[in-house]
């Protein structure tokens, strides 16, 4: 029964013209952007991370609009910290999705060479998570307007430090993203990375500021104009966290006691604390069998 | 065409796969067989490059798997229907596949309709039953139209109308010249759609031989299956009467 047909009648293509027929990073891009918009997930994050902000912005606004010296652009930053989750756990999403369903397999026989996947997982994720920002930021924005008006002042987006305060948080939630994404593909499931991403993220830094509040007598510390060492050297792991990073990046400054890295210092620890989790996946993926 | 010599494949201390050589020829269908646990899979998953031989090498058309420019285009896989996430529908899940290789949305609608999932391609896979999955998966192998297919128990959870249309398709795709390396547990169903059977137990090369030359030795495909694994079965279930004999302490 072996029914054999010459090789020439097959329609198969020349071996020049499958070279331009493979997998190609832009193809990559182009079919994990497929991926990432075609989860309910995803879409759910950017509606979050919106509401989220303008939300918490606009109660923060509200809150301190009958201080005396109120300016409602001081409230413009209030909402960035928990707007992160979202965006967190969509990259988080993304970087176990495959492993946790077993998709990867389709995926990295599509793609054997593995690693173009996660760099276009790495655009994708950054692609989405920016316009979910941007949109986040407008909101923010516009969050301030009821307060703003109510006491009559103009609010100024032009004003001294504002656009780079506005661009530094559409930038840290872009970094959480991928932060996120980056535990994902480096931990596989989704239960311990978002577990291990909301504590870097959220839980570490205030638990050290507690903590160094607790071990440092107040008294001392409001008689010397001088941070006590144990709070300094904390406030000093703090900046190296993605939560001072961002406060870096918003305009917030450095915490007291603790080296300022400005503004670029900030988004070089965000990008390291991308930028090294994702090797380890990286170098993970190409060395390991994908099981 | 497979190739496959001397893979080997272990776990630590375990070997899944010891020094196995065969070729799944063009032209033919290739029939798959072993106990669970026997590495049907792993070496499926070496051939596919997903896993590293420990030795031994597993080339497609002369290359190894990562080494084809367009993999897509030369080889269709499909090993496991839950290799899809379950919140994307089937259309998104083969149109995302398909950008891979620049493959157009034609032939994503195409394949939809040769393995009948039109009505639910906008459904998601996680509310797909096992079937659908399986033509789900078989869909995804047909994408690249390649010259050779591997599926892993295709007609699994089929309905008879499913295995009889697997049955006409892998025929009429090695008679278009196409490779195919298929492999079931269902021995009827080999012995009416392989040309060739590979059967394999722990690991090991137990027969490389024609269908009709097994069966006609030992009487079926099955009767020939059943003595070549009988030393190579990994787990094996017990009836009532020799469950309580065991219970006892006696020994067979």
């Amino acid at each position: 029964m072996t029914a054999t047909t010459p090789s020439s009648l097959r329609t198969r293509p020349t071996a020049a013209r499958t070279t331009s027929h493979g997998p190609t990073l832009a193809r990559v891009v182009a079919s994990e952007w497929t991926k990432l918009t075609s989860l309910r997930s995803s879409w759910w994050a950017a509606a979050l991370t919106v509401a989220v902000s303008a939300a918490l912005t606009y109660l923060s606004a509200q809150a301190s609009s009958v201080d005396p010296g109120f300016d409602p652009m001081g409230s413009l930053t209030s909402g960035v910290l928990l707007a992160q989750v979202p965006p967190l756990v969509l990259g988080v999403l993304v970087g176990t999705g495959e492993h946790s369903t077993g998709a990867f397999r389709t995926t990295f026989v599509a793609v054997p060479r593995r690693w173009p996947v996660l760099a276009a997982q790495t655009v994708a994720t950054a692609t989405f998570a920016l316009l979910a920002a941007v949109l986040a930021v407008v909101a923010a924005v516009l969050a301030l307007v009821p307060s703003a008006r109510s006491r009559g002042i103009p609010l100024d987006l032009g004003a001294d430090g504002t656009p780079r305060v506005l661009g530094g948080m559409v930038l840290v939630l872009v970094g959480t993203a991928l932060l996120g994404l980056a535990l994902g593909a480096l931990l596989r499931r989704p239960v311990p990375a978002v577990t291990v991403a909301v504590l870097v993220v959220l839980v570490l830094p205030v638990a050290l500021v507690l903590a160094a509040d607790l071990a440092s007598d107040p008294l001392a510390a409001s008689a010397s104009a001088s941070v006590p060492p144990a709070q300094a050297a904390v406030n000093t792991v703090v900046t190296f966290l993605p939560a001072g990073a961002a406060s870096l990046l918003t305009g917030e400054g450095a915490v007291e006691g603790a080296p300022d890295l400005g503004a670029w210092g900030g988004g070089l620890v965000l990008t390291a604390w991308v930028a090294v989790p994702l090797a380890l996946a990286a170098l993970r993926l190409r060395t390991r069998d994908v099981v | 065409m497979i190739q496959v010599e001397a893979l080997t494949k272990r776990y630590g201390s375990v070997t899944a796969v010891d020094g196995l050589t065969f070729t799944a020829p063009p032209g033919t269908v290739t029939g798959f067989l072993g106990p669970n646990g026997a590495g049907k899979s792993t070496t499926m998953r070496m051939v596919v490059g997903l896993e590293r031989p420990t030795s031994g090498t597993a080339t497609v058309d002369g290359r190894r798997y990562a080494d084809l420019p367009a993999p897509l285009r030369t080889v269709g896989v499909m090993l496991d229907a839950r290799s899809v996430h379950p919140g994307r529908t089937a259309f998104r899940h083969l149109r995302a596949l398909a950008r891979t290789h620049g493959i157009g949305r034609a032939r994503v609608d195409e394949v939809i309709g040769m393995t009948g999932l039109e009505k639910v391609a906008g459904r998601r896979a996680g509310t797909f039953s096992l079937g659908m999955g399986q033509r789900l998966g078989i869909a995804g192998a047909l994408l690249g139209d390649p010259g050779t297919l591997i599926l892993d128990e295709p007609v699994n959870g089929l309905d008879p109308d499913g295995v009889l249309w697997v049955r006409g398709l892998v025929r009429g795709l090695a008679a278009e010249g196409r490779t195919v390396l298929l492999s079931s547990h269902l021995m009827h169903e080999l012995a009416l759609c392989a040309d060739r059977v590979v059967v394999i137990g722990r690991g090991r090369l137990l027969a490389d031989a024609p269908v009709q030359e097994l069966a006609e030795d030992a009487g079926s495909l099955e009767d020939a299956y059943l003595r070549l694994t009988a030393g190579a079965v990994e787990y094996r279930g017990r009836t009532a009467e020799e469950t309580g004999r065991a219970a006892t302490g006696g020994a067979r």
